[in-house]
């Protein structure tokens, strides 16, 4: 029977991994929900902004979440740039098939890139924060799960506020929901989906620069992070970014709960038995995910 | 042992004993060996890109680095210069099986020696086996490569998986009871070599009465250590032990830290002895301890020389996959040149009989093995003190004294 302090110290670290989850899903979901497209090459994406944020922090001395500054915008224009010139050229009918194509493709090109331009030397960024920590409650909280955490409430409220509250925001919605219909009321839905392409891979910006905080990297450490961040998306229901943060909270803390009486590799298989779940029982997803009924 | 000059001497007059013999024979055929001033063709396939492909250049320095230091020196049985023919299996076990059916049948290559690691170790081994064909091997440490009936195998290293830390479990188990650790927790990958590491250890002890708390395996793909080291830092042993590789174990003792768990002792497999470790944790490797099969500070006679040598090759001092390699040149050396060949055909069973009854002295120290291959030693233990890692164990190689209990973090 685990003792009420690691039950504790485990719900406490599911909800700063679940947060952590939350961040790098949001624009994984966004994609989807926007041109279903499947975005295999995302969490590759977050390695490279890993990979930047580290190179940041060693080669020019700076704290690694400054790089933020210019990872964000470049993420944001890498991201309009790569639906405008190459996923709104797939015909609508094979869309979503060939999309998987194309971003396994552009993943590989990451991993390759990263591989020549850093070696496969796997690395830390070093900080002096980087194991520190405080109690609550009797469980040490790490303080750079917590800034992890805080990046990721501070970027799904603005994108959540920016989905609800901006005139862009209603026009990507209104994209997402029915393009050919939103395109009648005068939306520019080509140029709508682009800067919400642009949106997804600056979340991938923010989503890797904390996921750099508190883990070593590699180049082809993307291939570990793919598959839970696509079982949450289906969890959460697809577009829909609460739904994604709920089922990455969700999910976060199952998995570390689970490990207390299973050990880590049976506890990552909740990804999978709730992925499974859900295509069986509820496919449009749990939370929120009326889009997902037009599937 | 004989004396490398002695050795030199018998093979210098069996050479020219087989000269005489062949001009008595009025020039017949050699039977398709090479003449005695052929080169000695030693055929390698190494997993140049792929997963291992890191290891495997290294392990490729490593016999470039014999190849050039032994032809430096006259080359094998008295003038024969040894030649490599390196293919790359990228990673891949059905590739390096292709790769030496075609180096041992096709280019008809005088030597074979192992590629990466114990997944292509395996397969290779068993072309090798088929074809007659001596095998040492640089770098199949699990005990999966022990159990396959291979006759003709060798690992040239200390010890093998499970017996990574058996210096330092006698040292544990020798301590006075008041100070030797009462609890351990393993962590360990899900993988032969790493797992193997931290088991042998975990045996060891809990024959000798240590009790384990924590026993968790992880798989390859854990991108999250916070629960893992919750568990260790909830159960508060007075040893955490590591079977890492790299990522995981740096992983691990940064969660460790984070959650303010200090172990009296704490060991990890590879991690440790990798030149990005201490800048990955911060400097806070005081008392950390990790076997090695390797240390450029390691006192064998040879070891000062391949140091030297490859640093002038290569531009930087060798580490454990070059010196891996590197060791696997020098069992294969010797037993040429205790055998007075290196053909394919009858001369691989003398090597193969030769290097099962005697012991070689190499880079890592002496070496011998079982009939299965498996080496009888045990690797050094080191330990991180005043900023460098330093050999502890055994006592005739150390550089510095055990630190124990360790420094906080």
């Amino acid at each position: 029977m685990p003792s009420g302090g690691l039950l504790f110290q485990s719900i406490i670290l599911g909800l700063l991994l679940g947060g952590l989850y939350a961040l790098l899903a949001a624009g994984l979901t966004l994609y989807f929900g926007i041109m279903r497209v499947v975005m295999i090459a995302h969490s590759a994406f977050l390695i490279l902004a890993a990979y930047l944020a580290w190179w940041t922090n060693d080669r020019l001395g700076i704290d690694p979440l400054l790089s933020l500054v210019v990872t964000v915008p470049l993420f944001f224009g890498a991201g309009v740039l790569l639906q405008r010139g190459l996923l709104s050229r797939l015909r609508p009918a094979t869309l979503t098939m060939m999309s998987v194509l194309i971003t396994f493709a552009i993943a590989l090109m990451i991993e390759g890139l990263l591989g020549y331009a850093f070696t496969g030397t796997q690395r830390r960024i070093q900080l002096g924060y980087g194991t520190a920590s405080f109690e609550l409650f009797g469980a040490r909280v790490a303080v750079v799960k917590l800034i992890a955490f805080g990046l990721a409430a501070v970027s799904l409220a603005a994108l959540y506020t920016l989905m609800k509250r901006t005139q862009f925001g209603w026009a990507l919605r209104a994209t997402i929901q029915h393009r050919d219909a939103a395109r009648l009321v005068g939306i520019d839905t080509e140029r709508t989906a682009g800067f919400g392409f642009g949106l997804g891979l600056a979340t991938a910006a923010v989503g890797g620069t904390a996921l750099s905080l508190d883990t070593t990297i590699y180049p082809s450490l993307h291939w570990h992070w793919i598959g839970p961040l696509m079982a949450i998306i289906v969890v959460g229901g697809l577009g829909s970014v609460p739904g994604a943060a709920a089922a990455a909270l969700l999910l976060g803390l199952a998995q570390s709960l689970l490990q207390i009486p299973m050990g880590a590799t049976w506890a990552q298989t909740v990804f999978y038995v709730a992925l499974f779940a859900t295509l069986a029982v509820r496919p449009q997803g749990f939370f929120g995910g009326r889009l997902a009924q037009r599937f | 042992m004989r004396s490398p000059a002695r050795r030199t001497t018998g093979a210098l007059v069996l050479s020219a004993a087989l000269t005489l013999g062949l001009a008595a024979c009025g020039g017949g055929d050699d039977g398709g060996g090479g003449g005695s001033d052929d080169p000695i063709v030693v055929g390698i396939s190494l997993p140049l890109t792929g997963d291992f492909s890191e290891p495997g250049k290294g392990v490729q320095e490593g016999y470039e680095a014999w190849a050039k230091i032994t032809n430096d020196k006259g080359g094998l049985l008295g003038g024969r210069k040894i030649e490599l023919k390196i293919l790359d299996d990228q990673s891949n076990a059905d590739r390096v099986v292709a790769d030496y059916e075609q180096l041992i049948g096709s280019d008809q290559v005088d030597l074979v020696v192992g590629p990466f690691s114990t997944r292509l170790v395996v397969p290779s081994a068993r072309v090798a086996q088929e074809y007659g064909m001596l095998f040492v091997e640089p770098a199949g440490a699990a005990a999966e490569v022990f159990n396959q009936g291979f006759k003709n195998l060798f690992y040239a290293a200390p010890a093998v998986a499970d017996d990574h830390y058996n210096h330092l479990a006698e040292y544990l188990l020798a301590l006075p009871a008041g100070e030797k650790p009462e609890t351990v927790a393993y962590a360990a990958m899900d993988d032969p070599f790493a797992q193997g590491t931290a088991y042998g250890l975990k045996k060891k002890l809990e024959a000798g009465g240590v009790k384990t708390v924590v026993d968790e395996v992880y798989p390859p793909n854990t991108t999250d250590f916070g629960s893992i080291a919750a568990k260790i830092a909830a159960a508060k042993p007075d040893m955490v032990v590591g079977g890492s590789q790299y990522q995981d174990g740096v992983n691990l003792i940064v969660a460790l830290q984070q959650l303010n768990y200090q172990p009296k002792l704490a060991a990890f497999s590879t991690a440790p002895t990798n030149p990005e470790f201490a800048k990955a944790i911060g400097n806070k490797t005081e008392g950390i301890l990790s076997p090695t099969g390797y240390s450029q500070d390691a006192p064998y006679e040879s070891n000062k020389e391949f140091v030297e040598k490859f640093t002038a090759q290569f531009g930087r001092a060798p580490e454990e996959d070059q010196a891996n390699g590197y060791t696997t040149g020098q069992v294969v050396a010797a037993a040429v040149e205790a055998a007075g060949c290196a053909e394919q055909g009858d001369c691989q069973q003398k090597l193969i009989d030769w290097l099962h009854s005697n012991t070689v002295d190499t880079v890592v120290g002496p070496l011998k093995w079982d009939a299965t291959g498996k080496p009888q030693g045990a690797h050094m233990i080191q330990q991180w003190v005043g900023d460098d890692i330093k050999i502890v164990l055994p006592a005739d190689a150390k550089e510095a004294d055990l630190v124990y209990p360790k420094p906080a973090w």
